[in-house]
């Protein structure tokens, strides 16, 4: 039984294929080039005037745990003011900003997207966050796990422990969290926080004696040397303070070279030049990138409206409370792990700093040179809800379309941003790499992300449009597996995503001083805290695939 | 056969830590002894031999009888109230399921007690904490209330008294001020720790107490109108708040006068989101005795909004007013009843009139009018779950320690959906 796809025109950057006209065949849940002798063809598509891609992958979204439940419920009114009905196949649910998480599954799909990325998953949390992720059909999951302000991090590096150590302890929770990355949030910032310290930089020493400096680097190189394929993933210190490009440079040069993803950097890309001292430092955190092909990042693009803010950062979040819209806010510390700010926020187009934001991620998408090593994204729900990608996406491939918008913004502004100035337009070939070909390959999805012989049948067929936003939006088709899930941007089948984990190898011995921390300090069991594959399966409800680590 | 690491789901505090003896005929826990921690190991037994059956209107039934029946009773039903939620995870995804197909209502049998703290998350937001952070970081413990410590019966011990913490001996050897006013029982003989300071004040309600703190905090230079000893005390527990690294102030709505539990919930919070402005202090509000907080949990995930959640309108709906699952049955809103308690024998349904669907505990003993009873295996004990910890962060594995053939509630409810 195949599936033949004829006549699109392919978008397939891994392969070097830019809207060359070809067939796929649809075998077995996989993508061939060519009918094998024994199949026989049971459903063809033409695609004319279609363009053909993978399926996106958002790298960077907060869909699950704790903090997304609390986002829920401080924004019930967002919640009740869009409503979900069910159909024949979908349950039904509520919210535009952070929908419940069938809803969340739903919507991802209806825009083209097959898998996406939870980046803040605490380990003492990484169950409900996996339940969640488990009750978010349509696409695959993983999560980064947070280290870096965890007491049991912080001791090993006072006591100078080899790197070795760190690796296996890195391994471990790796492997008790059922993850695929590693994430480190304002490392020691939020530790120092419990602490009632406001702000940490990256060379100053934290209450255990720590700088940010360290834990970064300690734990990039542990991702590196354990084959991790997803570089350690940074929310830099100083997240939202004026002049923190200084801080997220020298974030970068602490990985020594080494594989380091910067995440959400517009947040981290601010100057403090002019009559606000407040300015854009994007051509200065652009060329770092361009610089260093170490260096990834996705750019938390923010978009003018209602959000919330869910974030692990609570010293920051603590900072910028008083900005709250609503006027309320959120701030836990939690298990000697982490902590998490929740914080509503609205962007204003009039108000001179978050016009600002806005161009300053344009800024960097538009000086990137590399479309490999900048990736589509709003830090969804922070910079803006995650439907709003097509709407991103129009900005970047349409000059006319991006200066109309910059026109209207803050006119202190527009005067402190070269934007109007940028010629760049985004080819669907290089959206194809930033949204499909670049997290794929970022994250150790083999085969995920193209449209190669023996590639997952993850395809989006979207028709042709002028108005590209339109085009992105609602795709006339989608495949998952090789299952049409998708037909014209609504939901025909509903199926359920694996999740994607990382195993890498570690010496068991590391559970030996584990068991003594949990023992004498934790409030779990170790036995208890360590996530089994079959509990995945058999409690949470997600089968697990694992990627493999190649040691360094 | 031993099994260590239990999980005891029968406080929110969700210790894991219990090593229970299981036998044919017996549960035993080894290590704990308080009996709100046992009675749900002890009192799980039944004769092996004469397992609880299923039953229609009192008559032992095949569980697909009793299956189909409740079913029929759902189909003619047409405003359907799912309660009790005393349950796991995974039957709690199966109960949102269920309502969501009979366009009812679902809440949970503790609803109200978590309404005061979801109404203040949704007004002001909170400042919170976890039970490991206490355990370490904090140095200086506020409870209001010393029957927290009744309801929460390990928390002295494996929270704020611990052997050891990663902090300093102010940390390991916290300074505890338990508060009570005039309307609680004095239990100052209940503390012998020197650490303890017990303080019964001359007030009329813990809510009086807690807002003159407030006022205190607010306005520290203030002279109070009548300068009286309860005030004095006071302000000596703001000075101490001032000196901590880390005060941590703990409640349980449930212990809280019901009527002006939203209103005292949000002058704590008030109270303490002044003091970080200058210091740390947290909350820790305790709860999840009957998974009151597994059920809003997966709630609010599934639907985008807490309990209670309404169907009638085809999407998810919350209103706490309208929609209170026990005001429903007193003012006969609802005309069928499904109750889900899996815990404890002892949380039967409330008496209604109504047809009522049981999914209880194999011991729970029924009325003969309940239209539909099915026994279901335990979770943490007859069947494997998940539990979500009173703060709202940790969730547990509950272990499955015997085998037997009760069905498991969310298999029930998920055939019982079929159905429909």
């Amino acid at each position: 039984m195949a599936i033949k796809l004829t006549g699109g025109e392919i978008y397939d950057p891994a392969h070097q294929v830019d809207g060359k006209k070809q067939d796929l065949y649809i075998v077995d849940g996989k993508v061939t080039h060519e009918l094998p002798d024994n199949e026989k063809i049971t459903e063809t598509h033409d695609l004319s005037g279609c363009i053909v891609m993978a399926g996106a992958i958002d790298l960077h979204t907060h869909i699950g745990g704790g903090k997304v439940n609390i986002a829920r419920t401080m924004m019930l009114e967002d919640e009740h003011a869009h409503p979900h009905h069910g159909t024949h196949v979908c349950r039904s649910g509520n919210g535009h900003i952070v929908p419940s998480t069938f809803s969340t599954g739903y919507r991802y799909a209806e825009m083209g997207y097959t898998a996406c990325f939870e980046p803040a998953v605490l380990p003492v949390n990484a169950r409900q966050a996996h339940m969640e992720m488990a009750d978010t059909p349509m696409v695959d999951k993983g999560g980064y796990v947070l280290l870096g302000n965890d007491d049991f991090l912080l001791s090993m590096l006072q006591k100078n422990v080899s790197q070795s150590a760190i690796n296996d302890y890195v391994a471990w929770i790796l492997d008790a969290s059922q993850c695929i990355g590693i994430k480190v949030v304002n490392a020691g910032g939020v530790h120092a926080f419990k602490y009632n310290q406001r702000r940490l930089d990256v060379d100053e020493s934290g209450p255990a004696g720590i700088t940010p400096r360290e834990i970064i680097n300690k734990l990039s190189r542990a991702v590196h040397e354990l084959g991790v394929s997803h570089p350690l993933h940074v929310h830099a210190s100083n997240l939202g303070i004026p002049g923190n490009f200084k801080s997220t440079l020298a974030t970068m040069a602490a990985a020594d070279g080494l594989p380091i993803h910067l995440t959400h950097i517009q947040f981290h890309s601010y100057g403090t030049e002019g009559d606000y001292k407040f300015s854009s430092a994007a051509c200065e955190i652009a060329e770092a990138i361009n610089a260093q092909p170490n260096v990834t990042a996705d750019v938390g693009q923010i978009m003018f409206g209602q959000t919330i803010t869910t974030s692990g950062d609570t010293m920051m979040q603590y900072f910028g409370h008083e900005h709250a819209h609503p006027k309320k806010w959120t701030v836990m510390d939690i298990e000697c792990e982490m902590g998490c700010g929740v914080i509503p926020f609205k962007y204003r187009d009039k108000s001179f700093v978050n016009a600002l934001q806005w161009a300053i991620g344009l800024e960097i998408f538009l000086q990137v040179n590399d479309p490999w090593r900048v990736f589509l994204t709003t830090d969804h729900p922070n910079g803006a809800p995650f439907t709003s990608y097509p709407h991103l996406i129009k900005l970047l491939m349409n000059r006319s379309f991006r200066n109309d918008a910059f026109s209207i913004i803050h006119e202190d502004a527009q005067k402190m941003s070269n934007l109007a100035s940028m010629d760049r337009e985004y080819s669907l070939y290089e959206i194809a790499i930033m949204t499909r070909a670049a997290p794929a390959k970022i994250l150790g999805l083999t085969s995920q992300g193209h449209l190669g012989k023996g590639a997952s049948a993850n395809i989006t067929v979207y028709r042709k449009q002028d108005d590209v936003e339109q085009m992105f939006a609602k795709p006339t088709l989608v495949f998952k597996n090789g299952t049409l899930i998708v037909r014209d941007g609504e939901v025909i089948e509903v199926v359920t995503g694996v999740t994607h984990v990382v195993k890498p190898e570690y010496d068991m011995g590391v559970e030996k001083s584990l068991s003594k921390y949990f023992d004498d300090y934790q409030t779990i069991s170790l036995p208890n805290f360590k996530i089994s594959t079959d509990e995945m399966i058999e409690c949470i409800g997600s089968e697990v695939e694992v990627h493999p680590c190649t040691p360094k | 056969m031993q099994f260590e690491h239990v999980t005891c789901p029968h406080c929110g505090i969700l210790c894991d830590d219990l090593i229970i003896e299981a036998n044919e005929s017996s549960l035993k826990p080894l290590n704990v002894d308080h009996p709100q921690c046992t009675r749900g190991f002890t009192e799980a037994s039944f004769d092996s031999a004469n397992p609880p059956s299923a039953k229609i209107d009192g008559k032992n039934v095949s569980l697909d009888e009793a299956i189909n029946k409740a079913a029929e009773i759902l189909q003619s039903s047409s405003q359907p109230l799912v309660n009790g939620l005393i349950a796991d995870v995974q039957a709690c995804r199966e109960a949102v399921a269920l309502t969501e197909k009979i366009g009812g209502v679902i809440d949970h049998a503790n609803g109200k007690f978590i309404r005061a703290n979801i109404a203040v998350l949704q007004r002001m937001g909170k400042v919170k904490t976890t039970l490991a952070e206490v355990r370490n970081r904090a140095d200086h413990i506020i409870i209001f209330g010393a029957e927290v410590l009744d309801r929460f019966p390990r928390l002295l011990d494996r929270i704020l008294s611990p052997q050891k913490s990663l902090g300093t001996k102010n940390t390991t050897n916290k300074t505890i001020t338990i508060i009570d006013s005039q309307a609680q029982q004095d239990a100052s003989k209940s503390f012998d720790q020197t650490n303890i300071n017990y303080l019964r004040l001359d007030t009329p309600s813990l809510e009086s107490v807690i807002q003159t703190l407030q006022s205190i905090i607010q306005s520290p230079d203030q002279e109070m109108e009548q300068e009286c000893e309860t005030a004095k005390t006071l302000k000596g527990i703001y000075q101490k708040i001032l000196e901590s690294q880390y005060t941590t102030i703990i409640w349980s709505t449930s212990l809280l006068d019901t009527d002006t539990a939203e209103q005292t919930v949000q002058t704590i919070t008030l109270s303490i989101k002044t003091l970080m402005k200058e210091i740390r202090c947290v909350g820790l509000p305790l709860g999840g005795s009957k998974g009151e907080i597994t059920a809003s949990q997966v709630a609010t995930w599934q639907t985008g909004v807490p309990l209670p959640v309404a169907y009638m309108s085809g999407t998810p709906i919350h209103d706490p007013v309208l929609y209170n699952g026990s005001t429903m049955l007193e003012n006969n809103e609802a005309d069928s009843l499904v109750w889900i308690s899996t815990y404890s024998a002892d949380d039967v349904p409330p008496k209604t009139n109504i047809p009522t669907i049981v999914l209880g505990h194999p011991n729970m003993q029924v009325s003969k009018q309940t239209a539909v009873f099915i026994p279901v295996g335990i979770p943490g004990i007859d069947a494997r779950g998940l539990a979500c910890r009173t703060d709202s962060v940790a969730t547990l594995p509950l272990q499955k320690i015997r085998s037997n053939d009760l069905p498991v509630a969310s298999d029930v409810l998920n055939k019982i959906s079929e159905m429909l």
